[in-house]
This record gives C-alpha cells, sequence and structure tokens, in this order.
C-alpha cells in the first residue's frame, strides 16, 4: 500500500519508491530505501504534508513524495 | 614540522560545528569558500611536531549533490588538497549515516570516523561496539561526545596516526557483479597515461556507474573517454539487466543499505525507551495546537528582535555621529571631509544601526534551528505556502522583511533548495520594512483623515503581503515550469542548543555582516552623496551667502538657508537626474521633485521624506511636520499621493538590501532581473491606480 493510504502510527517495509531524479537520490539518503522499517507519525488536517519515521529518521515530505512510497504492512 | 590537512564531512545535524568547538588548543578562522557565500569553517592547532589544519565542510546528505553547499563540500571532497578525511556521524541514526560513510569509502582515502552524540545514545539504553564497527569497516571509529568533550581530543591522535599509515585499510566491497564490472572499468581508465591510482580510478568508476555529471566532465577531456563511455554504456546495461533495476544508482543505494544494515545489526544494541521528541512533538505539531504555538513563537522573536534591538539603536546613532563630528574637526576642510563625514560615516552608521536587529532575529533563528523546531514549522506550514508556490521555511525570512529587508534576504539561507530561495528573495521587497513607515505616516496624515490611518496603513502592509505572494505563485509558473519541487526534509530530534555554537555562529554573521557594512554599502553611500552634493554651484553659492548675512531675523536666515538647500539639490546631477526622468514619472503625476525623492529613497526610504522636505525648503522636518504636510497637500493631489504610496511598496529597496541581495545571489541573470522587475511592476501599478483614480473623479 500506499503512505498516503496508511493510517497515522501504523507501520510497514518499504517495497518499492517511485519517484523522479533527485528527488530519489534524497529519499535514499535520508534511509527511504528498500527493506527499511516505515512508520507514519503524522498528516496535517488537510493531508498535505505527511511525517513518516525510518530507522530512527523523522522525515517530512509532500503529499507527492508520499504516494511513491510503497510499503508492505 | 608537519603540516596535515584534514576535512571534515558528514550530514546535517551530526554536531561537526560542536566538535570543532571541543577540540583543546583550536584556532578558528572563518571565510567564504571561493567564489559563493557558503560559509568556510576553518581550525588549526598544533599536536608534537605537527600542525595541523581541519576545514569544516558543510552538511552533506550523499554524495549526490543537491543543495549548493553540498555542491561545495563535495567539490572539494573530490578537488581539494586534503590529506585525511574525518567522518562525522550521529550514533542516534547511524544507519542512515553510514550511508554516506561508505560512499567516502569509495574513495580509499586515509579516514577516520568519529560516532558523535553517543552520550545521548547510551541515555536511552544503546550502545555501539567501536572495535567491531572499526574491524567491519577497516578505518579507526572514536566514539565521542561534544557536549561532554569526551573522545573529542582523540579525533588528533587518530588523525596523525591514519595520516602517517597514508594508505586506507578499508576493504568493503559490493556484489561480486559490480566489482567485476567495476575492474573492467576501471582497467580502461588506467590505460591513460596521467591515471595512474587505481583507488581513484575505482572511485571515478563508481560515480560514473551512478551517473555523476560532475566526474563525467572531468573524465570527459581523457584520451580513452570513448572507449570508456561505450565500456560503461554496456556495463550499466548489464547491472541493469542482473539485478532488475530501473538504474544503477538504485543498485548501488541497495547495496550501501544492506551493507550499512548489516553493520548496524552487528555492531549497535538499538535504544528502547521513547523519546523526548515524541512526547514534544506531540505538543508542538499538534493538528490544532501547532499553528497557533508557532505564531506565537514568531510574535515572540520579531517582538524581541525589533524592541529589544532598538534600544542599543539610539547609543549606535548617537556614537556614529558624535565620531563624524569629531572628525570633522580633526580632518582639513574640503571635500574629503565632507564625503567622509557626511557620506560614508553617516551610512555606514545607518546600517550598523541595524546590527542588533540582524543579530538578535539571528539568534532567534539559530536557536529554533538548532533545537530542530524550524523543521516542525515548516512541516506546519508548508501545505499553505506551496499554493503560493513557497515552502514552509520562506515563512521565516517573508516575516523578517517586515523588520528590515537586509537580515531577511540573510535568513533566506534556512531554504537550501535554491529555487525556493531565489523565488523567496525576489518578493521579499513587497513584505514593507519598517524604513518605509516614515513615508506612509507623512502622506497618510496629508491625505487622509485620522480616523482612517490605521486602516490605511493595514491596507498598505496586507496589500505588499498579498501582492508578494501572487508574484511568487506566477513566478513559481513562468520561470520555474514544470520542474519538480522536492520536499523531503528530515525533522531532526528535539536538542538542547550549545551554547558556544550559537556564540560561534553569531560571531560569524557579525563579522560578515560589518565587512559588507564597510565595503558594499560605503560605496554606495558615497555614490549618493557625490550626486547631491555636486556639481557646486558657487554662484548660487555666493549669491545666498550675501543674502544670509544680510538677513536680519533668525527665521529669516533659517528660510535662506532652506531655500539654498533645496536650489543646491535641484541643482546637483541628482536634481538633474530628476528632471531627466521626469518624462517617465509624468504619466503618474510626479514632478521632478516627487520623481527625486523616489530616487534617494534607493539611498534608504527613510530619505524620500528629508529629501521632500529639503525640496519644499521647509529644512529639518520628519513625518509629523506640520509645514511638511501643509506644503504636500499644496503641491500634489490624492491619486499623484497613493501612486507614490504604490512607488513606495513596490519599487527597488535600498541600497543595502539590494548589495546584500547581490551578495547572496551570484547570477548575473538574476541580479539584473530582480534590479529591473519590481521597477517596471510599481509603475504598472501605479499608472494604473492613478488613472483609475482619474476615471473615479479624485
Amino acid at each position: 500500500m500506499k503512505v498516503t493510504q496508511m493510517k497515522i502510527g501504523q507501520s510497514g517495509i518499504i517495497k518499492k519508491i517511485t519517484a523522479p531524479e533527485p528527488i530519489k537520490s534524497r529519499l535514499f539518503a535520508m534511509g527511504v530505501a528498500k527493506n527499511n522499517r516505515l512508520t507514519l507519525l503524522d498528516h496535517t488536517i488537510k493531508k498535505q504534508t505527511w511525517e513518516i519515521e525510518v530507522e530512527g529518521t523523522r522525515i517530512a515530505l509532500r503529499k507527492e513524495e508520499a504516494e511513491g512510497i510503497e510499503v508492505e504492512p | 614540522m608537519k603540516q596535515i590537512r584534514a576535512v571534515m564531512v558528514g550530514q546535517p545535524n551530526v554536531g561537526k560545528s560542536s566538535i570543532i568547538n571541543a577540540i583543546s588548543g583550536a584556532r578558528l578562522h572563518v571565510g567564504n569558500f571561493a567564489g559563493v557565500t557558503v560559509e568556510k569553517k576553518e581550525v588549526t592547532l598544533q599536536r608534537g611536531e605537527n600542525d595541523i589544519d581541519i576545514v569544516d565542510l558543510p552538511g552533506i546528505y550523499s554524495l549526490k549533490a543537491y543543495t549548493p553547499e553540498e555542491h561545495v563540500a563535495k567539490r572539494y571532497l573530490i578537488e581539494g588538497q586534503y590529506d585525511v578525511i574525518i567522518n562525522v556521524v550521529d550514533a542516534n541514526i547511524l544507519q542512515r549515516n553510514l550511508i554516506l560513510t561508505l560512499q567516502l569509502l569509495d574513495m580509499r582515502r586515509p579516514m577516520v570516523l568519529v560516532v558523535n552524540m553517543v552520550d545521548e545514545l547510551e541515555e536511552k539504553g544503546g550502545k555501539i561496539d567501536a572495535d567491531m564497527l572499526s574491524t567491519l569497516l577497516g578505518i579507526p571509529v572514536i566514539l565521542t561526545s561534544a557536549k561532554e568533550k569526551r573522545g573529542v581530543d582523540e579525533v588528533v591522535e587518530k588523525l596523525i596516526e591514519v595520516y602517517k599509515q597514508k594508505e586506507c585499510a578499508c576493504k568493503l566491497f559490493y556484489n561480486e557483479k559490480i566489482e567485476d564490472e567495476i575492474e573492467k572499468l576501471s582497467h580502461i581508465l588506467l590505460k591513460s597515461p596521467h591515471f595512474n591510482d587505481p583507488n581513484l580510478a575505482r572511485f571515478y568508476v563508481i560515480r560514473l556507474l551512478e551517473n555523476d555529471e560532475e566526474i563525467y566532465k572531468i573524465v570527459h577531456d581523457l584520451p580513452i573517454f570513448l572507449e570508456l563511455h561505450e565500456a560503461l554504456g554496456e556495463s550499466i546495461k548489464r547491472l541493469k539487466l542482473e539485478f532488475d533495476a530501473d538504474s544503477v544508482s538504485d543498485i548501488f543505494a541497495d547495496e550501501r543499505n544492506a551493507i550499512a544494515r548489516s553493520i548496524v545489526m552487528q555492531v549497535m544494541i538499538q535504544p528502547q525507551k521513547e523519546t523526548l521528541t515524541d512526547k514534544i512533538d506531540k505538543i508542538l505539531i499538534h493538528p490544532i495546537l501547532g499553528l497557533p504555538i508557532f505564531l506565537f513563537f514568531m510574535w515572540a522573536l520579531f517582538q524581541i528582535t525589533f524592541e529589544v534591538g532598538s534600544i542599543p539603536m539610539d547609543y549606535i546613532d548617537e556614537t556614529v555621529s558624535n565620531f563624524a563630528s569629531w572628525l570633522r574637526t580633526i580632518l582639513p576642510a574640503g571635500d574629503l571631509n565632507s564625503v567622509i563625514t557626511d557620506g560614508v560615516i553617516p551610512a555606514v552608521g545607518a546600517i550598523l544601526m541595524f546590527l542588533p536587529n540582524i543579530l538578535i532575529l539571528f539568534l532567534g533563528i539559530n536557536l529554533l534551528e538548532q533545537t530542530g523546531y524550524m523543521a516542525r514549522a515548516a512541516f506546519l506550514l508548508d501545505g499553505f505556502m506551496k499554493k503560493f508556490g513557497l515552502q514552509g521555511k520562506a515563512f521565516i525570512p517573508l516575516v523578517s522583511g517586515f523588520g528590515c529587508t537586509v537580515p531577511a534576504y540573510m535568513a533566506a539561507r534556512t531554504l537550501k533548495n535554491p529555487k525556493d530561495r531565489l523565488i523567496t528573495m525576489l518578493i521579499l521587497g513587497f513584505m514593507n520594512c519598517s524604513a518605509r513607515l516614515p513615508v506612509y505616516v507623512l502622506f497618510i496624515a496629508a491625505f487622509f483623515p485620522t480616523t482612517s490611518a490605521g486602516n490605511v496603513l493595514f491596507t498598505i502592509y496586507v496589500g505588499g503581503a498579498i501582492l508578494g505572494l501572487i508574484v511568487a505563485k506566477i513566478l513559481r509558473a513562468i520561470l520555474f515550469k514544470g520542474e519538480p519541487e522536492p520536499f523531503v526534509m528530515e525533522m531532526p530530534p528535539y536538542r538542547f542548543p550549545s551554547i558556544k555554537v550559537l556564540a560561534m555562529e553569531l560571531w560569524i554573521k557579525a563579522k560578515l555582516f560589518i565587512k559588507k557594512a564597510g565595503t558594499f554599502i560605503a560605496g554606495a553611500a558615497m555614490i549618493i552623496w557625490f550626486l547631491s552634493s555636486y556639481p557646486v554651484n558657487e554662484e548660487l553659492q555666493a549669491q545666498y551667502q550675501q543674502k544670509i548675512e544680510q538677513a536680519s531675523s533668525k527665521t529669516q536666515k533659517v528660510a535662506l538657508m532652506n531655500e539654498f538647500a533645496a536650489k543646491n539639490l535641484e541643482h546637483s546631477y541628482l536634481g538633474q537626474i530628476g528632471k531627466v526622468i521626469e518624462p517617465i514619472f509624468a504619466p503618474i503625476g510626479f514632478d521632478w521633485r516627487l520623481s527625486v525623492a523616489t530616487l534617494s529613497g534607493l539611498a534608504a526610504k527613510e530619505v524620500v521624506v528629508s529629501t521632500l522636505a529639503t525640496l519644499y525648503a521647509v529644512g529639518e522636518a520628519n513625518e509629523k511636520s506640520d509645514t511638511l504636510i501643509n506644503k504636500l497637500r499644496e503641491n500634489i493631489d490624492f491619486k499623484t499621493a497613493i501612486a507614490l504610496i504604490i512607488i513606495i511598496m513596490i519599487y527597488s529597496p535600498c541600497v543595502a538590501a539590494m548589495s546584500t541581495f547581490y551578495a547572496e545571489v551570484p547570477q548575473w541573470a538574476w541580479r539584473a532581473f530582480y534590479t529591473i522587475y519590481p521597477n517596471v511592476l510599481a509603475w504598472l501599478a501605479a499608472f494604473g491606480v492613478y488613472h483609475l483614480l482619474e476615471l473615479l473623479g479624485y
């Protein structure tokens, strides 16, 4: 499922990342890579900005980027 | 004596600055990296017979550089002259940090790994086995805590040790299939006569496989380029097929991530406790409370900046004018005396007056950044700012713009994405700075009833902000059309800031600002002074001197002196320019006086008021002066006054702000655009409103 379909507090293993460069490299550099565990921490009321946690790093992203990350719960 | 040069590299927020600060006996030097406005921190120290020099590179997430800071760091790593790499990582997020470490290890240069903030990890019940980590990576590992000053001096010892060994003992390898391709390609690269370092060849090949443009440019001129290029294409094709991946970068990313994961599993006991950050975040980015809390912080920051900051302003003002009058008596009378005491010193003084504001604002911004709150603010505001093509963090420079545009331009440095930063800086001038207030107050007093003064002023401020947001939207749509707007930002854990680091940052800011005031701004002031005082009309001078001497009463004398000043300004180059440009301003109802006043506003916005006072020959005046208000009512009609207010709202900010922009933005095309477009926009807006009012019968 996509990160945007997760519930707050839910976690899963990252399976696929679809994003154009340079966003993809940036995500990798922040630890968003295949087989790492991702937890959805929060999103703003309008679901425009999302906060996730991957291997101890908290990352803020926009809806567009969050949609490109697929996890397996 | 041996000279050892080291570079300090690490991801952002790992505490590199605190380590540099904690090394005993180190002396800090601050400057800029050549050709860019990226700060360069460098320390020198002595240990035994060694002279050690450590350059602190800007924080870098990966060798795939993205922000201007990262490009600077990367270029230095590839081209710079140094002997040892000191890689600093955060113990709490070791896995992610190790990915950069692995990229650095590709270079096979002498390297030391510093695992910082280990105290935080241990407090939470975690642990790292340094010996094991050292064995796995093949480089020395030191556990440090800059806060507790633990292990810091050991970094220097290990650095010397590694320097003596020369070679890197690191023996990390990727998947066999990848290594095969690296081997093949290295072989071709090494055929090149000037290329005989197998380690460097390996590094270049890895970067090339990852489609690194900067390395591509370097190898492009080698004679074996064609052969290499062809072989590279084939290797990439084979690897993509073998690993079923979209790109070789993806393969390397997965490889490094897998290596980092397995290393962390072997050397680290993970902490268990819920962190303080979790608890604080529950409140600070609360869906409902988050925004009011943020607005309160902002309100407090600007209150302190402009209230507390105004206290030393008067002292600085007084000291500078005392200094100027003292100098006037010391220097021989004449042009040199005048240019220094009337031109340069008051102008530089006017800028130095902003120093307290700037320092307080920066202290606040640094605090917000170092505690980790800045990222939360960006998180909260990004949804709103995105609608206008801006980014969450842009809020802070924009709000600072209401105080003074100069620190606001500098505050835009918190925006790491160059496009976001540029758009923000291009619209900052529309946030009305405090120096424009006297002009508005004067014109509102002259042309509006007292009861509606507050509303008019409010409309001006809100109108400016709305205009800025609309322009941002347009700029994003036209100039950066179709480009991705990445917003992927780390939310660092909340931390108590280090006082030492805060003080150091502040000192750096103050130093750079004073340097700027002494060069750019002094130069601009000299030009304005020259234009307004030359040429000297001797005939006129003699004529008025005679008249003043003959004048009977004191009021008469003052009136004549004012008249003389006005005449003098009319004949000066500035006055002449005003008359030349009068036709440009004529369609919006300006005479040459208003044109000159508008021009003089480029020196500083408050100057508009004093210039008008001089030109209407009422002598010393401020925005509350009744004589000036009456003169304005007599000479200017309502629609012209509104046109002037609109011009002041939109056109170029003062030279101090403009020179700050030029210093921050190196590209000439953007500088030119920035210099021209607000003035065109201001004129068009004023023209539109002027004629609309005319139609309505004003």
